[in-house]
């Protein structure tokens, strides 16, 4: 049996995390504490029980938004990371941070008293360009001095000379 | 005519910000940068111009994705805050960190090569409801302890606490 390994980080890598088994409960929360937390409409979180959480570079700096809850991010580059509460034995990781989010499909959503009311329109907006049909120039020079991480894990970062 | 006073900040408060206007483009950004900084399927941005904006409370810490663009954020706790383009002559705030976010109609996307398929899915989710109507009590024990900034200004902060 191959030990289930699902890894994520911020997006400078300071810090980096992995998932031993396979997560779930993921959803969209778009109360007004997760928006804000998170600069956004909502906040998307998948979850694992934390003794399968293993954080594997850094630390993971926290907020405690209220008293029942700690919100973890990277102190260097400000990704939002997890969210836990103090009365649960699981944890979410921000499924935007893990390296490959399209595995991790949203079940459900809550917080709805918060929800944007044009959200049903979010998918269906103007706009078809990709990065670099929007700005060459731009996105050339981006992928020249890009200093997110890779989405994988890697043995030292930042690159040695950088 | 009383001039626009339109302000935001992070999440426990220790960075404000107001903007005197906004431009016409508010967007959601799919490429996978604006994805991993904001932990989310996507950014959602609108640009201040410069002259028309300025941090009111902390000095927001900055990650350098690359050579001519600067990450904003609350080093306290962690809210993404902006994105800036050295050359640009203007800000681009994070929608969800204005106080009120649902005045900020979204006007177009980009980033198509990082659209995650989920986004196509999220406005049919199974939906859990009201935060109070899902949880009565955890609700209530948030509200009681909330840390959150509320959406306006405030002379003080952290309130102070009753003694």
């Amino acid at each position: 049996m191959s030990e289930i390994r699902i890894t994520g980080g911020c997006q400078c890598g300071a810090v980096r995390y992995a998932l031993h088994e396979q997560p779930d409960g993921a959803h969209i929360c778009h109360c007004r504490m997760c928006q804000k937390a998170f600069g956004s409409f909502f906040a998307p979180f998948i979850g694992v029980e934390q003794s399968a959480f293993e954080l594997t570079r850094g630390e993971l700096s926290v907020f405690k938004s209220s008293d029942p809850t700690e919100r973890g991010f990277c102190n260097r580059c400000g990704t939002p990371l997890t969210i836990h509460d103090r009365h649960s034995s699981r944890i979410g990781v921000s499924i935007g941070s893990l390296d490959e989010p399209e595995k991790f499909e949203p079940v459900s959503q809550c917080g709805i008293e918060s929800r944007m009311s044009w959200f049903g329109q979010l998918a269906a907006l103007p706009g078809d360009k990709t990065t670099e049909e929007d700005n060459p120039d731009f996105t050339a020079k981006i992928a020249a001095s890009n200093h997110q991480h890779p989405d994988h894990d890697t043995a030292v970062w930042p690159p040695p000379g950088t | 005519m009383a001039e626009a006073r339109i302000t935001g900040g992070c999440q426990c408060g220790a960075m404000r910000y107001e903007a005197r206007s906004l431009k016409d483009n508010s967007h959601v950004c799919h490429c996978r940068m604006c994805q991993k900084a904001s932990g989310n399927f996507f950014a959602a941005l609108v640009g201040v111009p410069l002259e028309d904006f300025a941090w009111t409370r902390g000095t927001p810490a900055a990650f350098r994705s690359s050579e001519h663009v600067e990450r904003g954020f609350c080093r306290d706790c962690g809210t993404p805050l902006f994105f800036r383009h050295d050359r640009n002559q203007h800000i681009s705030m994070t929608i969800g960190s204005f106080d009120n976010p649902a005045a900020i109609p979204l006007a177009f996307q980009l980033g198509m090569e990082g659209r995650l398929p989920q986004v196509d899915q999220l406005a049919s989710l199974k939906d859990y409801g009201t935060t109070e109507d899902a949880d009565p009590d955890g609700t209530a024990a948030i509200r009681k302890t909330t840390r959150q900034h509320p959406d306006h200004d405030t002379a003080v902060w952290p309130a102070e606490v009753d003694a």
